[in-house]
Formats: C-alpha cells, sequence, structure tokens
C-alpha cells in the first residue's frame, strides 16, 4: 500500500515538473515572439491602414444579455475608435433588464427596416433599431437564443463587413485596437482570424469608454485573475501562435473573416466554450481541406474585460469553462493525435487534453490522496509537505515569468506598488486560489460527466468614472 | 522500499532547491526588467527634454540649433534621428521633409542609414529604408529598389513603404512591375498604389496590354488608381471569358466612374449568369442617372441574390431622385425587394 501511494505521489510530482517544465519552454518561446513583434511594431506599420484608399470594412458584433450596467460605456468606446470604416452591431439577445430601453434612449435609435441575408440559423429576431445620430450603429432585438453564440450568429448574418469582430458588451477596447488587429489581415491574405491579449479591466478608471488610469484592483480575487490571465495569454496562446496553433480565440476580443466563419457554420449553439469550439474547426475545417491559412495573435492588450470578484460568480464561470474544455475535447477528440491536423493534432490538442484535461484531476486526487496516506501514517507528512511545495514554488515560478513577460510587452502596471502586488499575487496565487480553482475544475468534470451545471450570471459592476 | 523512499525523497529535495533558485531568478528577472525598461524610458524622456526643442528650433531654420545637435555626441545620433524623422510619417509637409534631410545630412545620419541598411540584423535594414524613405532621399532609390528582392518580408515590406513615401515618378515603372509580386504584402502593395494614385495608370495599362493573363491584378490596381482614361481598357476586360476578370473590370468602373458605353455595358452585364459579375455591375452603376434606364433595371434586381440586391439598392440610393422614385414604387412590395427599398428610403432620410 505504502509503496503504491509512494508511486502516486512520484507521479503527481513527475507532473507537476513535466507540466511547469513545459510552461517555462513555452516562456522562451514566447519571448522570441514578443521580441519579433516588438521589431516589427514600428510607428510606420500601424500607419499603414491610413494610408489605404479604402481599409476594409469591419463590423463590430456585440451580443449583449441584461448588459445594461456596462452597455453603454462599451458603445462609446467603440464609436471612440481610431478606425473609421466599421458599423457596431448590437445584438439585444432577449434582454430582461432595460438593455434596449437604455440603448435606445442613449442614442436615439428608432424602429428600421433592414434586409440582411441568413446563411446562420439563430432565434428569431424580434425589431431592427438604427440610431438617426449613429449611422454605422444597428441594434437586432431578438429572442433569447439561450446561448451566446446564437446572438453572435445573428449579429454575423447583419454584419455587412468582410470582417467581423465579436466582442463582449463588457469589453473595453483600446483605441487602436481595430487598427493594430486589421494589420495582419492587410499583410497576409491567408489570415482568417487574429487574437489578442486581453487584460483584465478591475481596479482601472473608464474615461470616456476608455481605459484611462490603469491600477490593480483592490480585490485579492481579480489579482489572483491578472496573474492567470497573463499566465494563459502570454505563454500558452504566444507558444501557439508562434506555430500557427491557436485553437482559442477568447470571446473577449476575436476579429475572424466573415467568410470562414460562415464557411464553417459560425457558432455551434451547443457548444459550451464556443470561443474555442469555433477556433478548433476553423484550424480544423482549412487544415483538413489544406487550404492556406493563418490565425494570427496580438500580445499587447487589445481590449480590458472585467472579471468576477465573488466567489460564487467565479466558480460558475470556472465550472462553465472546465465543460466547455472538456466538451471541446470530447466533440474533437479524432483530432488529438492526427498528423492530419499539423501541430494541432500532434502537440496543441494532446497537450490541452494532458495538461488542461487531466490537470486539475490529477493536482486534487494527488493532494487528497497523499494527505490522506499521511494522517493514516502510511506515508510521512513531510513528503505531503514536500509534494505541496514543489507545487507552489514552481507555480510561483512560472508565473513570475509571465509578470516578467507582461511587463516587459505591455508596461501595463507601471507604479511600483502595483508591480510590488502583481508579484505579490503571482506568489500568492498557489496558496489557495489554485487550488480552489483545481477544485472547481473536478466539479466541472462531474457536471460535464452528469450533464448538469448552468451557465450562471457574472455580478457585474458599472465601470468606475 | 527504504531505496526508493530516500532516492525520492532526495530528488524532491534537489526539486525544492532548483524550484526556490527558480522563483529567486524569476523575481530577480522581473525587477531587473522593470529597472531596465524604466531607464530606457528615462533615456528616452532624457532626450526628448534636452533635443527635442533643438529639433524643432533647427527645423524652423534656427543654425545655432542646428549647430549644437551637429555638436551632439555621437552615440546620441539615432535617437536623435528618431526625434526627427518620426513625425514625417503623420506630416508630409514638403518644407519640412527638405528641412529635415537638411539636417539629417549635417548630422551624418544618412551614413548612419547607409550602415544599417548592411546590417545582416533585417530590422536595422528596415529601420534605415524607412527613415530614408521618409526623408526622400532621392540619392537612395537604387537602394530601395534593390531591397524589393531582400530575403527578409519585413525589409521588402519597408522598402515598398520607403519607394511609396519617396513618390518619385522615376520609380513608377519598378515599382509597377513588382506589384503582382505576391511575395509583397497585400495592404503595403495597395498602400503604394494609393499613394502613387493616377500617376501609376499608364504604367498599369501598358503592362496590362503586354500581359493579359495577369488582367485580374491590374483591374483591380486600376480600382485604385484609375482615372477616365482607363476606361476603354476596363469596358473591354467586360468582356473577358474569366468571371472574376469581368467583376473586377466592373469594380474598377464604379471607382472611376461610368460612361455611355461602359453604362451599357453594366446594364447588360446586371443580366450575366455569374452572381460576382452581376453584383459588381450593379455596383458599377451607381450614381449614373444617364442614359439606358439603369433605375429600372437595378431595381428589377432587388431581389435577386443578395450581393446583388444590396449593390442594387445602394446604387438605387445614389441615384437620388430617379432611384429613390423606383425604391419608393417597391417599398411597397413583400420579401427581400421590398424590405430593402424600405431600407435605402429609411436610410435616406439620416442626417449625415
Amino acid at each position: 500500500m505504502t509503496e503504491a501511494l509512494v508511486a502516486f505521489s512520484m507521479v503527481v510530482a513527475a507532473y507537476f515538473v513535466l507540466w511547469n517544465t513545459s510552461q517555462i519552454v513555452m516562456g522562451g518561446v514566447a519571448s522570441r515572439f514578443v521580441w519579433r513583434y516588438l521589431r516589427r511594431r514600428t510607428p510606420r506599420n500601424r500607419a499603414l491602414v491610413g494610408r489605404l484608399a479604402s481599409p476594409p470594412v469591419v463590423s463590430l458584433i456585440v451580443p449583449a444579455y441584461n448588459e445594461a450596467l456596462t452597455i453603454v460605456d462599451s458603445i462609446r468606446a467603440l464609436l471612440a475608435l481610431e478606425y473609421e470604416s466599421r458599423e457596431i452591431v448590437i445584438v439585444n439577445d432577449g434582454s430582461s433588464d432595460d438593455t434596449l430601453a437604455l440603448l435606445r434612449r442613449t442614442f436615439s435609435m428608432l424602429p428600421a427596416p433592414v434586409a440582411f441575408p441568413n446563411p446562420l440559423s439563430c432565434a428569431a429576431v424580434r425589431g431592427i433599431y438604427r440610431s438617426v445620430r449613429q449611422p454605422d450603429l444597428i441594434v437586432i432585438d431578438k429572442e433569447n437564443g439561450g446561448c451566446k453564440s446564437d446572438a453572435a450568429n445573428a449579429g454575423i448574418n447583419a454584419a455587412s463587413g468582410k470582417l467581423v469582430m465579436i466582442i463582449d458588451a463588457d469589453t473595453v477596447l483600446e483605441p487602436d485596437a481595430l487598427s493594430r488587429a486589421v494589420l495582419p489581415f492587410l499583410e497576409d491574405p491567408s489570415t482568417i482570424a487574429v487574437g489578442g491579449n486581453v487584460a483584465v479591466a478591475n481596479g482601472c478608471r473608464i474615461e470616456d469608454g476608455r481605459i484611462g488610469e490603469v491600477a490593480m484592483p483592490r480585490s485579492w480575487l481579480a489579482r489572483f485573475q491578472i496573474v492567470e490571465y497573463m499566465r494563459s495569454f502570454l505563454l500558452f496562446r504566444l507558444a501557439c501562435a508562434s506555430a500557427n496553433g491557436v485553437v482559442l480565440i477568447s470571446g473577449a476580443f476575436g476579429l475572424f473573416r466573415r467568410d470562414a466563419m460562415i464557411a464553417v457554420g459560425g457558432y455551434d449553439r451547443t457548444a459550451i466554450g464556443e470561443d474555442m469550439d469555433l477556433t478548433v474547426r476553423l484550424q480544423q475545417f482549412y487544415r483538413t481541406q489544406r487550404r492556406p491559412f493563418h490565425i494570427a495573435f496580438d500580445p499587447l492588450p487589445l481590449c480590458s474585460t472585467q472579471v468576477p470578484e465573488d466567489i460564487q460568480s467565479l466558480r460558475l464561470q470556472r465550472c462553465r469553462w472546465r465543460r466547455g474544455l472538456l466538451q471541446v475535447l470530447w466533440r474533437r477528440r479524432r483530432l488529438i493525435g492526427n498528423p492530419r491536423a499539423g501541430v494541432v493534432g500532434t502537440l496543441v490538442l494532446p497537450y490541452i487534453a494532458v495538461f488542461e484535461g487531466l490537470g486539475p484531476l490529477l493536482e486534487v486526487s494527488g493532494y487528497a490522496i497523499t494527505a490522506a496516506a499521511a494522517a493514516l501514517g502510511l506515508v510521512e507528512w513531510r513528503h505531503f509537505r514536500l509534494l505541496l511545495l514543489i507545487s507552489f514554488l514552481f507555480g510561483a515560478s512560472v508565473t513570475l515569468l509571465a509578470v516578467l513577460l507582461s511587463d516587459v510587452t505591455t508596461r501595463r502596471y507601471w507604479r511600483s506598488r502595483d508591480l510590488a502586488l502583481l508579484m505579490a499575487a503571482a506568489v500568492l496565487e498557489n496558496c489557495g486560489y489554485r487550488q480552489l480553482n483545481a477544485w472547481w475544475g473536478c466539479v466541472g468534470t462531474v457536471q460535464a460527466w452528469t450533464g448538469t451545471g448552468k451557465w450562471g450570471e457574472m455580478k457585474r459592476r458599472a465601470f468606475e468614472p | 522500499m527504504i531505496d526508493v523512499l530516500t532516492d525520492t525523497e532526495r530528488l524532491a529535495l534537489w526539486l525544492l532547491w532548483a524550484d526556490i533558485a527558480l522563483v529567486l531568478i524569476m523575481a530577480g528577472a522581473v525587477l531587473i526588467g522593470r529597472l531596465v525598461s524604466a531607464y530606457a524610458l528615462a533615456r528616452l524622456q532624457h532626450f526628448e527634454r534636452v533635443y527635442q526643442p533643438l529639433a524643432h528650433r533647427a527645423l524652423t531654420g534656427d543654425a545655432v540649433a542646428c549647430r549644437m545637435l551637429v555638436a551632439s555626441p555621437w552615440r546620441h545620433r539615432v535617437p536623435i534621428a528618431w526625434l526627427l524623422i518620426s513625425p514625417l510619417i503623420d506630416d508630409r509637409d514638403p518644407r519640412r521633409i527638405v528641412a529635415t534631410r537638411a539636417i539629417a545630412g549635417a548630422l551624418s545620419l544618412v551614413t548612419i542609414a547607409e550602415q544599417y541598411m548592411r546590417s545582416r540584423w533585417w530590422w536595422r535594414r528596415a529601420l534605415a529604408l524607412r527613415a530614408l524613405g521618409l526623408m526622400q532621399q532621392g540619392s537612395h532609390t537604387g537602394d530601395m529598389l534593390a531591397a524589393l528582392d531582400d530575403s527578409n518580408p519585413d525589409v521588402r515590406g519597408a522598402a515598398l513603404d520607403a519607394l511609396a513615401d519617396l513618390h518619385d515618378p522615376a520609380t513608377l515603372p519598378a515599382i509597377v512591375a513588382r506589384l503582382q509580386d505576391t511575395s509583397l504584402q497585400r495592404g503595403r502593395r495597395a498602400a503604394v498604389i494609393a499613394a502613387f494614385g493616377s500617376q501609376c495608370e499608364p504604367f498599369v495599362l501598358e503592362l496590362a496590354e503586354r500581359d493579359p493573363a495577369s488582367r485580374l491584378n491590374y483591374a483591380r490596381m486600376l480600382g485604385i488608381c484609375g482615372t477616365a482614361r482607363a476606361r476603354p481598357a476596363l469596358s473591354t476586360w467586360t468582356a473577358d471569358a474569366r468571371p472574376d476578370v469581368r467583376a473586377a473590370a466592373f469594380e474598377a468602373l464604379a471607382h472611376i466612374g461610368l460612361d455611355e458605353r461602359s453604362a451599357t455595358l453594366a446594364i447588360r452585364g446586371l443580366e450575366s449568369a455569374d452572381v460576382k459579375v452581376r453584383s459588381m455591375a450593379a455596383y458599377a452603376l451607381h450614381g449614373w442617372t444617364g442614359a439606358g434606364d439603369p433605375a429600372a433595371h437595378l431595381a428589377r434586381h432587388l431581389d435577386d441574390a443578395w450581393t446583388v440586391a444590396v449593390r442594387a439598392a445602394q446604387s438605387l440610393l445614389e441615384m437620388k431622385e430617379i432611384g429613390r422614385a423606383e425604391l419608393a414604387n417597391w417599398a411597397r412590395h413583400g420579401g427581400l425587394a421590398g424590405l430593402l427599398a424600405r431600407q435605402m428610403l429609411w436610410q435616406a432620410h439620416l442626417p449625415r
């Protein structure tokens, strides 16, 4: 019995070492990507969009469900974007709050006839409103489709731009986000999508719908999520991007070629993690059809979004993310290990399956079984402490690497106090927050297995003026 | 078993120490990274504080300021070059360009750029090309053209940027001949045509005559730089056997504007079997209120395939009274045609 427990502890420790080592390797790949990106990011390069006779039209699609608190700020930020060739399509997905009334009142919107094709299926449209003050602002009021995908599909149907950007209603875009995101499409005609780094808006001051002063939030839960986002966006996704293997363009910000989205059938309304599902399907479609394609990724923050600051909202979000991940892995299981799917099949999806799919289960069972064995006297407590310490320190070093990359690339949290808080969060997130996430991962797995679980609503706060 | 436990423990302890070292290294790296960033920022701000006012004064012809810039240490030349040249990206005032070029000559910045052009590092070559282009350094046109064949795509892109900024008509034949090179970034190719505008047109037409196989690309180029002079060629291309070429020719005509002959062809194009051709023919007719009763022809396509219908509706909207009268007739209908007509009439009343 003792032998088996020791062997199990060794497996778990080896798993931690492998996982974190792989993250450090990814840090190296990501650093190279960032270095090249920063070399290419010249002011003359950024001026390219302005020098085109007709830059591509971008349709900004904002699915909104009960977003009355933040929708007006978000639209103001969209209207202030430094990119003229754009239209804004708000899809009110049957909100039960006064989202629609607020929009009509604030932007002088009237019912208007608008014709558009319907290549993607979605719930019935109740009415279409256009602003008499902002001619490029359209609101589609539709029956609740039960998911964001349905609203996004309605927006894609109504979009007249060749490029469509799907963003969350609580997303605040950087003023130059669109001109930066459009660049890869101008440079490489095979570009089908551009994803971006998403920063956390909590703690920041919003001025005229834009991020004004950036500061660390007061809540430690939000601080932990900041370093978590850095780790996710600046290590794994950049490493994937350097091999054209991006499998997740975050729902908070994604710019896509409309024809590519329609070719794969738009968002799958039954998908829980609709953003990952769509990106993986795009990868699958273009790779199996052997068509040239490129999914680009911008390492500088293109937008900021609010993260939950209460345990309940965070738990629901993480369980949902977990169910979404497992659903995508299950549905695309034939791609895992499939050389026809290129780097996505041979490297990215197997990595996700092993380290993100199994990760929480191994982590939680590792802690639980070793602790139980120590309590029963089968192994010594110092084995448990060693396992905890190794996991803690490795985790901290990987997160600090992400903080380093973020600091060099974005210089977002410039005040020394904020940097100190970031470093503290990078270390402290391993003392409970990470384990809590792993636990929610297990809960999400059970929910996915039993078909339970709900979407949940995040308690939002209006942006600080 | 005791051996295994001892070995495991030893390994775990070793890992623990490695972990502690790693955390300390990472924390140190974050702090050092921040110090380096802060130093770089402070240095930049120092240069701005010291040299920005001098650069402003030198640009207005202040000889003393210019002498002070020339007396600056050699290692400060690249930051000074940045302060002097980067505003030229947005400000293309010829007087400013000439003044910047003169100061750059006095500061030997062109010599530095020449050294950078020979550098093995691509970003230095690209930087030098952009600087020379922004300053319209005509003496280096040959280098810019040669850089179109550089092994690095970013340097090739920078060469196109530089040639667009140089704006020397003498380079046009060489540029236009390279515009079909798909290894050059698409957006940059479009930007260079837009920069030269109608000056490109004769070369495009000449090349198109010699190379009918690439008409599609030439039609697209004429869509950006074409004038009335390109109409006869484009009108001929509307009868090309390839639907893509026909559609691109109608699209280019939409940008240039129609005459009676091309309008007749566009009306005929509305009956094409190819959706793209019909759509672009409808687009070409926007604003044409001359012979051929275009409004009636367009109105009949309001319930065509979506891309044709929407182009027809927009063209009718732009025909003012004639088009709007036709839209008003169709607004009473149901289906796509009626909805599109109502939408266009609604848009017509929006304050712009």
